[in-house]
Formats: C-alpha cells, structure tokens, sequence
C-alpha cells in the first residue's frame, strides 16, 4: 500500500488497543490472552460507540441512542447484542460481551491489515508503517500509542478524551507492563491513576475485571 | 439543554441547565470552549456553576474533559461547583474531580478565582 494510501486509513481506539499486544518484532504480546485484555478490547468498543452516537452510559445504564449498522463487525455485534439485551449497567454488559473479545480482536486484526497498517506474516504480523505511527480518525498524523502514553504520564497536562481512555485500558488490561519498567509504573503510579480512564466506561470495565476476578477465586478456593 | 451565563470582575461563569446527555454534550463543549476563548482574553477565569444540571452521562463528561483541557492549554482557570448528588457522583466515580476538584458552591468558586 502507498503512504498516500495509509494516510487515508484511521487508526480507532479499538485498533490502537490491539496494537498496543503486537509486539515489534510481529509476534502477539502474552497479555493478549488475559481476560483484562479482552474486557478492555470490550470498553474500547463500547467507548467508541458512544463517541460515534450510538450508545450513552451513565452510572445506571448503558442507554442505546441508535442500534442502526454498518460500523464495521465489530461494532455491530457489540451493539446489536446490547441492543436485544435487557437494560443493565455497563460492568454488567462488560460481562456479559466479554466472551466476544476474541472475535473482536480478530476482526480488528483483520482490519487493520485491510488499511495496510498490518501484514500478516507467518505465526506474526509485520508492521508496515515506520517507527509504528499511523493516523487517526480527526487525519492527524499521531505518534504510536505507547508513545502517546508515555508522554501522557510524563506530563501534567490533562489528557485528551482519547489518551486518557488509552492509558486507562491499557493499565486495564495489563499492557503497561510492556513498555515500562515495574519501578517505572511505582513511581508514576499517582499520575497514572489521575489520568487513567477518566470516563465511566473504563472505570466499568474496572469493575467488571474485579467481579470476574473474585468469581475465578471463589471458584479455585471452592471448586465443588 | 440550555448554558447561561454571567460575568463578574474575575470570572466568566457558566450555568448548564437541564440534562448534559450525548444529544447536549456537543452543544456545551462549544459553550465551554467559546468560554474558554472569552476568559482567556479578558484575563478571566472559568467557573461552571452547576447548581442546575441535573444529569451527566459519559458523553456528557467527556465534553467537561475537553472544556478543561483546553482552559489549561489556555492557562484560563477552571472551576465546577454546586453539584447535585447525582452528578458529583459521576464526577467522583469517573475521577473527573480528582483533576478538577468541585468546590462546594459559587461563593467557594469565586473565592478560589480570588486567591
């Protein structure tokens, strides 16, 4: 694919999130497997619907403003299930969808080689783009997420919409660990905690993981 | 939704009323940015009294996440006050308040503006 091609492709949250689980070298980071990885692949989902319109939570619901499709598959499995499902809130649906993750991953990969943004290789994807930037939907050229993330900790700056809904699902789904030392993540464990996942969505996937988190201890502790 | 608003010698103060949901949250970011221009260059600070929102949901949030980001961009304070339980909680449980602290009402703004 050209440059010119690449720069017409944009990069979602979504996209951005399953990113982060591809490794430079093409290969998929151990991480990609947690279910804190799949319920934030989940909140990436459901954050974007509710930026393109379609879904609004708040701390009782997640409200669905229009169930219409064509958003991709991704994105229109999530919300048709949410659509036919009962009302409930969000850490309930986060739940609930999670068993979805790994058709979503799989259609995001499947998308983001579509944009040229991926190969698939042998056992591993290659990246096509250099130094893994890539554009997003507003046409900026962006810097890739893990640098955005670090700059967003190393700042006092509040953080955008987007990055802040980044960092928190990525601290979410134990991706942080990939690119910052254990004494790296201690001694910026205050600014990532005030600029994480300032938004009800991630801090329901929050939730959720440690529902589904005391559900597999109770289980282990009390297997019959 | 509806966004009033009054001026006084150190503050531009903005007053949403109503419910902030996905269908309002464009309308009062651009009410919060266009603030933000105002105050900034009338020397002024942001309050947003919202002793009359009654509800914020996600989208909503966002756009006061946008609205005070762009008033640090601007070096233009930014304060919220008066919340109804309802959206402190929100506001709580997000960890929008553990960036921008709502203070208890107009006259704890104001005198925050002051100082």
């Amino acid at each position: 694919m050209s440059d010119q091609n690449n720069k017409e492709a944009h990069v979602s949250l979504l996209e951005e999130l399953v990113l982060l689980v591809v490794e430079d070298d093409g290969s998929i980071a151990h991480t990609a497997g947690t279910p804190g990885f799949g319920m934030a692949v989940i909140g990436a989902c459901l954050v974007e619907l509710n930026m393109q319109g379609a879904l609004d939570p708040d701390l009782d619901a997640m409200h669905v403003l229009d169930a219409s499709e064509g958003r991709g598959p991704a994105y229109d499995e999530v919300l048709r299930t949410v659509a036919a499902g009962p009302v409930a809130r969000t850490e309930e649906w986060v739940l609930k969808l999670y068993p979805m993750a790994q058709d979503l991953i799989r259609y995001t990969l499947d998308a983001l080689i579509a944009r040229g943004v991926l190969e698939r290789g042998e056992k591993r994807f290659l990246w096509v783009l250099k130094e893994r930037s890539y554009p997003l939907k507003d046409g900026r050229e962006q810097k890739e997420a893990k640098r955005r993330i670090i700059d967003t900790l190393l700042s006092d700056d509040i953080p955008s919409a987007h990055d802040t809904v980044l960092l928190g699902l990525a601290l979410v789904g134990g991706l942080l660990e990939g690119f910052l030392t254990r004494g790296e993540i201690v001694r910026l464990e205050k600014r990532i905690q005030e600029a994480g996942g300032i938004d009800l969505t991630v801090r329901a996937v929050e939730t959720a993981l440690s529902q589904e988190q005391l559900i597999r201890a109770q289980e282990m502790i009390y297997p019959f | 939704m509806e966004t009033n608003q009054e001026k006084t010698a150190n503050a531009l103060i903005l007053m949403p009323e109503g419910r902030l949901d996905f269908g309002a949250a464009a309308e009062f970011q651009a009410a919060l940015e266009n603030g933000v221009a105002e105050a900034s260059g009338a020397g002024l600070a942001i309050i947003v009294d919202c002793a009359k929102l009654d509800y914020v949901s996600s989208a909503g949030l966002r756009s006061f996440l946008v609205g005070a980001r762009t008033a640090r961009e601007k070096n233009v304070g930014f304060h919220v006050c008066s919340l109804v339980p309802g959206v402190a909680e929100v506001f709580k449980v997000s960890g929008f308040g553990q960036i921008i602290p709502p203070l208890a009402d107009r006259a704890a703004a104001e005198a925050a503006v002051a100082s």
